[in-house]
């Protein structure tokens, strides 16, 4: 019977790892390691080179609950916040990142285009992009 | 008259062209590199000597960027129509010059390091760099950003900045010419010469700012006047906490002083009170105050902002009973 419960007990720790949601910046793989603050900066569009390559954020659509949890958990902006800023950075002459509307999209974009960056669900990710960035929920 | 039509005209025709147009975002120019927006003001303020009811910073922008080049054009009607009203008597003035407020290009030589020429709001402080109704969440910006510096110089701001744990930015401002647009800036000058360092972490902004600059118009034509603002701000999603202590100095004196510290808080997304309580001594007019501003804004979207503000001023004439609505698209 303690074996039972030991196999019960092993069996739930395990599956809360599976229930957890997973998720990656990724970028093209031409693209050297960027940290956490330097991803900030480029979504913040404050960083628009690296080693001479123009990097090109990729957003999902605004109200996409996967955008939501990246401007929490990297950005650390709330939406309004957000809103804030970039109508601020439009008087300062900058433009927000570019949306689209699906992770298949941005996927491809990322592979096709060097300096392009965007986040996706782990279990999207393929071996011909490169990650910067994992967290989970 | 006919300007301003011509330009609500072709304001009306873009946002026409524009498939999802976002108020707050301006739009782009049929796919080019060319994004046009603007903003406008309007005010109302009573005090015991004067009620003015005014139509300002009626203002068109445009900018865009191709690859490591960027430019911005903006100008602007300044104090286009005031009314002022008097116990006994009232006067209206009209200022159709149409002004240069910014015209500049920026260019990024590298991941740390870019360039800025031409007419741009000097880097100093942390208001003058958004120097609109609409953006900000007073009617007016504090004192430490009207007489301390010179709001414009037309030159040049190399700048150098880095992101790692925290973000840090350095510029160097430089002018050695005359003032693109000298009526439109709060100080004449030829000559002005500036650093600033700018610390971000997190929610919490340090900037310092120091420089000295050249007036055209000065009594002592020799004389340079000195500047330094420490500035700080804390900004979260309800709260904002910013405070500025700048001072100013000739050769031989100090020729003006100014601080403040302003609470802010957000009780809604539309809804936004704040109290700001300013002292300042301007002894190149000989003005010396303490003023306490209250302010609630009402925004149904972030770019239209309602005002209702009240000044309390140490000079009991300059209390005043303000209202302004403003708008960015």
């Amino acid at each position: 019977m303690k074996r039972l419960a030991g196999i019960f007990v092993i069996g739930l720790f395990f599956s809360s790892f599976t229930l957890a949601d997973d998720y990656v910046v990724i970028c093209n793989k031409n693209m050297e390691d960027l940290s956490i603050s330097q991803v900030k900066a480029i979504f913040l569009k404050k960083l628009t080179f690296v080693n001479d390559i123009e990097v090109v954020p990729i957003n999902l659509d605004a109200r996409d609950p996967l955008r939501l949890k990246f401007e929490q958990e990297v950005l650390h902006l709330s939406f309004q916040r957000l809103k804030i800023y970039w109508t601020k950075e439009h008087y300062m002459g900058h433009r927000p990142p570019v949306s689209m509307k699906s992770q298949e999209s941005i996927k491809a974009f990322v592979k096709n285009v060097d300096g392009a960056i965007g986040y996706i669900d782990a279990k999207n990710f393929d071996d011909d992009l490169k990650v910067i960035y994992k967290w989970s929920e | 008259m006919n300007k301003i039509i011509t330009i609500l005209f072709l304001c009306f025709f873009i946002l026409q062209a524009e498939d999802e147009y976002e108020l707050g975002k301006g739009v782009q120019v049929a796919s080019l590199p060319l994004y046009v927006g603007g903003y406008f003001s309007a005010d109302y303020a009573q005090s015991k000597a004067v009620t003015t009811y005014r139509l300002n910073d009626i203002a068109l922008l445009a900018y865009g960027t191709f690859e490591k080049l960027s430019y911005m054009a903006e100008v602007e009607y300044k104090d286009f129509y005031t009314h002022s009203q008097y116990p006994n008597s009232y006067s209206i003035t009209k200022d159709r010059d149409l002004h240069v407020e910014r015209l500049y290009f920026d260019y990024i030589y590298n991941e740390n390091f870019a360039v800025t020429l031409g007419k741009y709001n000097s880097p100093i402080g942390l208001w003058n760099l958004l120097p609109v109704n609409a953006l900000r969440q007073t009617i007016f910006n504090p004192m430490t950003s009207d007489i301390i510096f010179p709001n414009y110089t037309t030159g040049a701001v190399v700048s150098y900045s880095t992101y790692s744990d925290y973000g840090l930015k350095i510029g160097v401002i430089y002018q050695n010419n005359d003032d693109f647009d000298d009526n439109y800036n709060n100080y004449k000058l030829d000559q002005h010469y500036g650093l600033n360092v700018v610390y971000e972490k997190d929610d919490y902004t340090l900037k310092l700012d120091g420089g000295y600059f050249h007036q055209t118009n000065a009594f002592d034509d020799t004389e340079f006047l000195h500047y330094a603002l420490l500035s700080g701000k804390y900004d979260s999603d309800k709260f904002q906490f910013s405070t500025e202590l700048g001072y100013q100095q000739g050769q031989r004196e100090i020729t003006s002083l100014a601080g403040y510290v302003q609470g802010l808080y957000r009780f809604t997304e539309q809804h936004i009170g704040s109290i700001r309580v300013e002292s300042y001594d301007d002894r190149l007019s000989a003005d010396v105050g303490q003023l306490a501003v209250f302010t609630y804004t009402y925004r149904p979207l972030f770019p239209i902002a309602i005002k209702s503000e009240y000044e309390l001023n140490s000079h009991d004439l300059q209390d005043k009973l303000m209202f302004s609505l403003s708008v960015i698209f």
